[in-house]
């Protein structure tokens, strides 16, 4: 919308957009700041400087490495150095002595939560997630990660255990794969260990599946229910 | 002294007149108008002597006769007040004038009231209190009044100088102080109650231990008592009387005053009670309290009012009581509200917006979405193989198609707009070329959904899933409208019936197609239709029979064979095996006579 000038065309009195007006209410407002403090409802801080936190001092964490995630991390060790030095600026290495993964930050740190996702990432990757998948920690700010263990649902030894695993797995994997598809989540399916990455939805939704194959149901089924709260979700977006 | 003898005349009528009406006082309870006007008639005729005889001493009201024709009470009154005030004013200032006089001596004729007996001096002394205290009324002359007067004066210090001969009244009496009114004399009551402090005094000291008690003795005593009781209940009257007034004038006293001056007197009254001293205010206090507490707990052990006694019937409480009451109760059911020409304009408003705003609350028919299995299974492809793509890459591409949408929908408008305007322009243009009007086309409803790729049109369930689990049974087969399905044996007659009759339109029509089909055939192919023909399959039946290559079982409904075809056949196989049987058994037969042959040809 233009603003029309007064007096336009003969006798119409123009009307002025509020666009206009809000603008020239808040370089007033603005010229008012400088004469006298504006009596404001929240103080006004300006953003911290990120050395008064402290990151230039440089915080450390550490992921400790089991040994049947060495040889992975040392085949993909350039896919991980490689995001967290050049897009997040920080600091990484592998301490052979404590097979630790050390994340640290420096001068060249600009976001303060670039520690955290850099330690969610790499400790995504050591849990048995994929590079590409555990990136998605770094790019996405709302994806979590979710660890629990078969005998939290249901106590079962031995064979049941066993079996309940195998529900889980499938043929081929093609069960897990086929909740990966439908619920957008990674599983990684740790003999009695399951831990899911996604968003908070997806992993919910996720977790529902899994539990049920837990507890008994055919697979057949659980699609079948993953389908219908998918599809549901999938209408309201 | 004709003057004198009329009015001596009228003077006895008017006494007549008042005794007759005195004699009988009951008549009065109720009204009198005879009586009333014999009253006012008197009245005149008092006042015109009155005004008649006149007098050198005082001149009276204006008016020279009273005037009662077609007047009212108040007004005759009024006429009467107008004489009296300038009357009483003169008296007055003559009997102040009087009393200061020292020259008159008070004591004379007292012989007469000494001889009556109290109590009709005590009448008279009323009536002449009640005189004094109304107004004087014109009947009695202003000597006569005087007299009166002096008379009243007399009577009281009469009372006082038989009782108590030490006071020294006369100076007292005649005293005049502030307070003094027409009803009341502080200096009398000062005397009134002096006296009855001695009184109390002298009945302590005097208890004669020696006295007989005796009836008579008594009945003088109470005698007595009630006498003084009625002057010191006059007494009390009239100071009540007198404080009544007071107050009315100045402020209201607050009520322990009036309770205590009551006190005074009905302690002093009473006999048994606390002696003569003066009770301190705390012991008042207690007085009345105690009094209170006696007149509460009377009233307990009274028997209840009938509203305190819990259930009552009608003969339990008086007639119509409970109209008076106003009972409280609750209502279950919340009141009707009341219908008045406020709320209907505050409904007519209501009305009235809505219109305006367009905003009916018209019913929308609602409409089950009904969904193909197709469809459903389509909206979720589930994939059984690990994805190619990475999760960040999923994310990635949704983030993309979000963002995508928007743009489309930004430039499909634009194209629409141009599309719409084309058709009509070429659709007037087309209007006015042609002389035949061609309707405007139809606007296709059929909206194409987004491409899918096209293997998602194949089945994509996993090998191993089967129809049953993945679509709901309402997928499968659509949900009867009545509910559940029932069984022959649950089925009433009316179901039955209705089967029944649904069956055989469905057969009519079944038929009718038949038929009608059969026609057109027969009309556009002749050969064709008469193939199929009733009549023709008729003709064929009938030829093949007269050849003979088949024969016609006559249907006469007793054969079994008939009805059946199970029934044809079975019988059919019946006859067949008998045969083969009879065969075998023929065989048989032959080979064992061919036996004994051999047998005996054997050598």
């Amino acid at each position: 919308m233009e603003t029309e000038a007064a007096g336009d065309g003969g006798g119409f009195t123009g009307v002025v957009s509020k666009r206009s007006r809000r603008k020239r209410r808040a370089a007033a407002g603005t010229a008012m700041d400088t004469a006298e403090p504006r009596p404001s409802k929240r103080p006004a801080f300006p953003p911290v400087a990120a050395e008064a936190l402290g990151v230039g001092k440089g915080e450390i964490r550490k992921v400790p490495v089991p040994a049947n995630r060495y040889t992975p991390l040392k085949e993909n060790w350039m896919k991980i150095y490689t995001p967290i030095v050049e897009h997040l600026q920080l600091q990484i290495r592998f301490n052979l002595k404590t097979r630790n993964v050390e994340i640290k930050t420096c001068q060249e740190t600009k976001d303060l939560s670039a520690l955290t996702k850099a330690a969610d990432f790499v400790k995504a990757f050591i849990l048995g997630f994929q590079v590409e998948d555990a990136l998605a920690l770094i790019r996405l700010d709302d994806l979590f990660l979710e660890s629990f263990e078969v005998t939290d649902v249901k106590p079962l030894k031995g064979d049941h255990l066993s079996r309940a695993i195998g529900r889980i797995a499938g043929k081929g994997g093609k069960t897990k794969f086929t909740i990966e598809n439908v619920t957008r989540t990674r599983i990684v399916l740790a003999d009695a260990k399951i831990h899911i990455l996604g968003s908070f939805q997806n992993i919910k939704m996720a977790r529902t599946a899994i539990c049920n194959l837990i507890l008994g149901s055919p697979p057949s089924k659980v699609y079948g229910n993953i389908r219908a709260v998918a599809s549901r979700a999938a209408e309201r977006f | 002294a004709g003057g004198k003898m009329a009015a001596v005349k009228g003077l006895e009528t008017c006494l007549r007149v008042a005794g007759a009406a005195a004699a009988r006082p009951e008549r009065f309870l109720s009204v009198q108008d005879g009586l009333s006007s014999d009253f006012r008639a008197l009245t005149k005729t008092l006042y015109d002597l009155n005004k008649a005889l006149g007098s050198n001493i005082v001149r009276g009201g204006p008016l020279k006769e009273l005037v009662i024709e077609n007047f009212d009470e108040e007004q005759i009154w009024q006429q009467l007040e107008l004489q009296n005030n300038e009357v009483l004013d003169f008296f007055k200032k003559s009997i102040a004038r009087d009393a200061k006089d020292e020259g008159l001596c008070l004591l004379s004729d007292q012989e007469e009231n000494d001889s009556d007996a109290e109590t009709s001096s005590d009448q008279e002394f009323e009536d002449n209190i009640m005189d004094a205290e109304t107004e004087q009324k014109n009947t009695k002359d202003k000597t006569k009044a005087k007299e009166k007067q002096s008379k009243l004066k007399e009577s009281i210090m009469q009372k006082c100088s038989d009782e108590d001969s030490d006071l020294d009244f006369d100076i007292e009496a005649l005293e005049k102080s502030i307070v003094d009114d027409k009803f009341f004399k502080l200096a009398e009551m000062e005397a009134f109650l002096e006296h009855a402090e001695k009184e109390n005094r002298e009945e302590e000291d005097d208890i004669n231990y020696f006295e007989d008690i005796i009836s008579d003795d008594e009945e003088e005593e109470s005698e007595g008592a009630t006498v003084k009781v009625r002057i010191s209940d006059m007494n009390e009257m009239m100071v009540e009387n007198m404080r009544s007034k007071e107050a009315s004038k100045k402020v209201t006293f607050s009520l322990p005053d009036d309770s205590e001056t009551e006190d005074i007197t009905d302690t002093q009254l009473e006999k048994g009670s606390d002696p003569s001293e003066i009770k301190s205010s705390f012991e008042k206090r207690q007085e009345k309290m105690s009094k209170k507490i006696k007149s509460l707990e009377d009233e307990l052990l009274k028997e209840k009012p009938w509203q305190l006694k819990g259930e009552v019937t009608g003969q339990k409480r008086p007639e119509n009581s409970l109209l008076e009451e106003t009972v409280l109760f609750d209502h279950a059911v919340r009141m009707a509200p009341v219908i008045t020409e406020e709320t209907t304009f505050q409904l007519e408003d209501i009305i009235k917006q809505r219109i305006l705003d367009e905003a009916w609350d018209d019913v929308v028919p609602k409409e089950k979405p009904k969904e193909d299995a197709f469809e459903y299974k389509k909206r979720i492809t589930l994939d059984a193989e690990k994805s190619k793509l990475s999760l960040a890459e999923i994310y990635e591409q949704e983030y993309m198609k979000l963002h995508q949408q928007k743009t489309e929908e930004e430039e499909n408008p634009e194209h629409k707009e141009i599309q719409e305007m084309m058709d009509s322009l070429f659709q007037k243009l087309d209007a006015l070329c042609n002389f035949h009007f061609i309707p405007k086309p139809p606007v296709p409803e059929v909206k194409i959904v987004s491409n899918l790729p096209a293997v998602s049109m194949e089945e994509v369930a996993p090998v191993a899933v089967s129809d049953a689990a993945l679509l709901a049974p309402e997928e499968i087969k659509e949900k009867n409208k009545a509910g559940d399905v029932k069984t022959d044996a649950e089925k009433t007659p009316t179901d039955k019936k209705r089967e029944r009759r649904k069956k055989k339109l469905r057969k009519r029509m079944k038929l009718r197609e038949k038929e009608k089909r059969q026609k057109l055939l027969e009309k556009m192919k002749p050969e064709q239709g008469t193939k199929l023909n009733k009549k023709a399959a008729a003709a064929a039946l009938k030829r093949l029979t007269k050849e003979g290559k088949v024969s016609l079982l006559k249907d006469e409904g007793k054969d079994k064979v008939l009805k059946s075809s199970q029934a044809f056949f079975s019988q059919l196989q019946d006859q067949v095996k008998m045969q083969i049987k009879d065969a075998s058994k023929l065989k048989k037969k032959q080979k064992k006579q061919t036996a004994t042959s051999v047998h005996k040809l054997k050598l």
